[in-house]
């Protein structure tokens, strides 16, 4: 939560003491560590589904398709921007793009309902 | 399905001892923080080895609210003294297996891996790329790329085009990403221990450094400087310092 920025004031470099969202607690403890033969691991249940490469293969084609659009709709020297809609007659694209961030979406769960007090 | 809710019936798959770490013994009296469950947290000791232990009252389900127990624990125990953190959910039958079928059986190994990581802090470093600024450098940069984006604009050209044009610039976008995390990891490998890469296809890099405690500073400073000369292009997220998760495999063999 309380990122703490070093040196000037910088949007390219955030700090944070500790993991504050799940996907970064998870990635700091979740596979990680001692293991050891007597060991038994609790059957994680939810947790798979939070991390089990949550990330959906978009088909090359898509993200070629994706990054068309991305690089047609920069806005380079105040050009055209109409007609970018019409770029994708099914709209797969806006399927790709929100696969990707869908699953940052999903790592977060809950997030505004059970708020846990950070230390940081 | 509440995740927090109880269940009546006793633990089956479940050891009824949790385990957070082991430490060196004496090296901490008692641990604050509240553990998995609610539960206190107890420390075992066997032979100049430790482990930071809770009873488990009941099946132990994956909540938010463990998850964070599990790593205040850990993170406590890491203020004070060296710890070799377990995975989360990580439990034994009994609180006799503690010592019987981990602290006495491994201990050297234990002692050995407390010692490797003795004063060691772990920064986990993900860098992304600023989407929009690096699309802008490579249309910039490839004439190629220029021409056919001229072409396709505004929903013209033909599907090929578009579909070359994205081609060429996916390409780009991965050499990019390549050459970041070179430059990224040639900053920042020379001031660690050891590096963890943990690739992620979303990320430039994804990686966790082992870093001297006394020298963090240091580190800390080498990132400042990465980031500054990248801030073109790269956006850097730093977390730490923490206990060292991703080294323990390495200093432990199982």
């Amino acid at each position: 939560m309380a990122i703490a920025q070093r040196g000037t004031a910088s949007n390219y470099l955030q700090r944070a003491p500790s993991p504050s969202g799940l996907a970064d607690v998870l990635d700091v403890i979740l596979d990680k560590g001692l293991v050891i033969d007597a060991f038994v691991r609790v059957s994680v249940i939810g947790i798979e589904v939070l991390t089990i490469d949550a990330r959906i293969v978009i088909a090359s084609v898509d993200t070629y398709l994706r990054f068309a659009e991305a690089v047609n709709r920069l806005d380079l020297s105040q050009t055209e921007t109409a007609g970018i809609e019409e770029l994708r007659g099914g709209g797969s694209k806006q399927k790709a793009q929100g696969a990707i961030e869908g699953v940052k979406e999903k790592l977060t769960p809950g997030k505004d309902k059970e708020k846990e007090s950070s230390r940081s | 399905v509440s995740a927090e809710a109880s269940t009546a019936e006793p633990p089956t798959a479940v050891g009824t001892t949790y385990v957070y770490g082991v430490v060196p013994a004496g090296s901490i009296d008692a641990i604050a923080s509240t553990g998995v469950r609610g539960a206190s947290v107890e420390i075992v000791e066997e032979d100049g080895v430790a482990a930071l232990v809770s009873d488990l009252p009941d099946e132990l389900r994956v909540t938010r609210k463990d998850l964070r127990r599990h790593l205040d624990v850990v993170d406590e125990a890491f203020r004070e003294t060296t710890i070799l953190p377990c995975p989360f959910g990580t439990t034994v039958e009994s609180r006799e297996e503690v010592v019987a079928d981990v602290l006495r059986p491994q201990r050297d190994a234990l002692v050995d891996g407390l010692k490797r990581l003795e004063g060691t802090v772990q920064l986990n470093v993900k860098v992304r790329h600023d989407e929009d600024a690096l699309l802008r450098e490579i249309v910039a940069a490839e004439p190629a790329i220029a021409h056919l984006r001229q072409e396709t604009a505004g929903g013209g050209g033909a599907y090929g085009q578009r579909l070359e044009l994205g081609r060429l610039v996916a390409a780009a976008v991965e050499a990019y990403r390549e050459a970041g995390a070179a430059r990224v990891l040639d900053a920042l490998a020379p001031e660690a221990l050891d590096v963890a890469d943990e690739p992620d296809d979303e990320l430039v890099l994804k990686a966790a450094f082992l870093v001297e405690r006394r020298r963090q500073d240091r580190f800390d400073t080498a990132v400042d400087r990465v980031a500054d000369a990248e801030q073109k292009l790269l956006r850097f997220e730093v977390i730490g310092p923490l206990p060292p998760t991703s080294f323990v495999e390495r200093v432990v063999g199982a």
